[in-house]
This record gives C-alpha cells, sequence and structure tokens, in this order.
C-alpha cells in the first residue's frame, strides 16, 4: 500500500539537507577566501544551484554575502563596500562594479514621555 | 537535518577528510586529503603537500571522516562508501534520497 506520510517525510528531508548544505557551503567559501578566492566563488555557485534544485530561498544574512552580477563571495573590507545611504545599504562589488540596494529601517527610538516634553 | 553515515551520500562531501583506499587505478591508492572540489564523475582532493589529485568516483572506496559533535572536536566517525554510489552531478544528489527509504 502507498503510504503518503512517508513521502511527506521524504520531502521535508530533502530540504533539510539543502538547506544544510547551502549553510555549510558558504562556512567553507568564508573559511576559503583569504587563500583561494576562486574556490570560495566555485561553493558559492554550488549553493546556489542545490537552493535553486530544492526550491530552498538563501537566508537573508547568505544574500548579502555574495554578488548577483558577477557570483563572487564578498567580505567587507577586501572585496566590497558597504555604505548607508539614508533609507538604503549599498553594497558595491569591487570585482564588477555592481551595486545592491538593500532597504533599511532605522532603529525606532523609544517615544518621549509627557512631562519630558515640557 | 545533521551529516551522519545514513545521509553523508546526499549530504555535502567538500570540505569532509577523505582518504581512497581502493581503486581500479592502483596509483590512486593511498590518496589522504580534504575534498575541495566535485564534478560529475570526479572527486577533487587537496592533499598535504597542496597538489590536488582528481579522484574518479567509479571503481573507487572512499574513507570519509564526518566529524562529531558539531564539528568542535576531532572525533571523527569513518565511512566507507562505494564511489558509485556517489555518481552524479553534487547538486543532484540529493534527488536519490527519495528512492531510498530512510529509517
Amino acid at each position: 500500500m502507498y503510504d503518503m506520510s512517508h513521502y511527506k517525510k521524504n520531502k521535508n528531508i530533502v530540504k533539510d539537507v539543502a538547506m544544510e548544505r547551502i549553510q555549510r557551503l558558504f562556512e567553507l567559501a568564508d573559511a576559503e577566501h583569504s587563500s583561494n578566492s576562486a574556490r570560495s566563488d566555485a561553493y558559492v555557485s554550488l549553493a546556489r544551484k542545490v537552493g535553486m534544485r530544492y526550491l530552498v530561498r538563501l537566508p537573508r544574512e547568505l544574500k548579502v554575502r555574495y554578488c548577483k552580477k558577477c557570483g563572487s563571495y564578498l567580505v567587507p573590507g577586501n572585496n566590497c563596500r558597504i555604505r548607508l545611504k539614508g533609507r538604503y545599504m549599498a553594497i558595491t562589488c569591487l570585482k564588477c562594479g555592481n551595486i545592491k540596494r538593500y532597504i533599511y529601517r532605522p532603529a525606532m527610538l523609544p517615544e518621549p514621555l509627557a512631562d519630558e516634553l515640557v | 537535518m545533521e551529516i551522519s553515515a545514513y545521509n553523508l551520500i546526499f549530504h555535502e562531501l567538500i570540505g569532509l577528510f577523505t582518504e581512497v583506499i581502493n581503486s581500479n587505478d592502483p596509483s590512486l591508492k593511498k590518496i589522504r586529503g580534504k575534498v575541495v572540489g566535485e564534478t560529475r564523475n570526479m572527486l577533487i582532493v587537496e592533499t598535504y603537500d597542496n597538489n590536488e589529485k582528481m579522484v574518479p568516483k567509479s571503481g573507487s572506496t572512499f574513507l570519509f571522516h564526518i566529524p562529531l559533535l558539531g564539528g568542535n572536536s576531532r572525533v571523527t566517525e569513518q565511512v566507507k562508501v562505494n564511489g558509485n554510489l556517489l555518481l552524479s552531478q553534487p547538486e543532484n544528489r540529493i534527488k536519490n534520497i527519495r528512492k531510498i527509504r530512510m529509517r
């Protein structure tokens, strides 16, 4: 008899393994970048392929770590420049010059109390 | 799902320590080092003297060292893998998990 629950369980396992592989590859890319940057770019490209194949989204903190145009692994202070420009953060890849902008909201300050306003 | 002996052939091989314990090509035996790359038919192993060796997956037997306790210790689990089970593009290997019943 075909067991549907078995299939669903396996489907989750596939995404779990894919997510873990992506995170592992980014860790390795970080470790290899100083000695062999071409290799860390290759790891990022493999991580993106895994994500695309199994419909796993890269988490935001990993998304800002590579250049979407040339695919290189970005390390602030080494091959990318990060500037806060008012409402957005601009990440410039120093290899190809591509600028990626991410909107951010400044931290909300606590509202002043009524007696402090006087 | 953490890497273990049960899901090693679907998991990331890059970064693991490996040694070739048997191969159709006897000159590839005793290659030891870290896996730094993977293609459909080959594993790229970086040996201790910083040479990159291409080892074909088919016809080889690998001994992988899986770090235990979250990779923080030197304790490793050693898993012997028939290279023919790894014959697939690295991003396609996870798909085979559906064909094998997980227990």
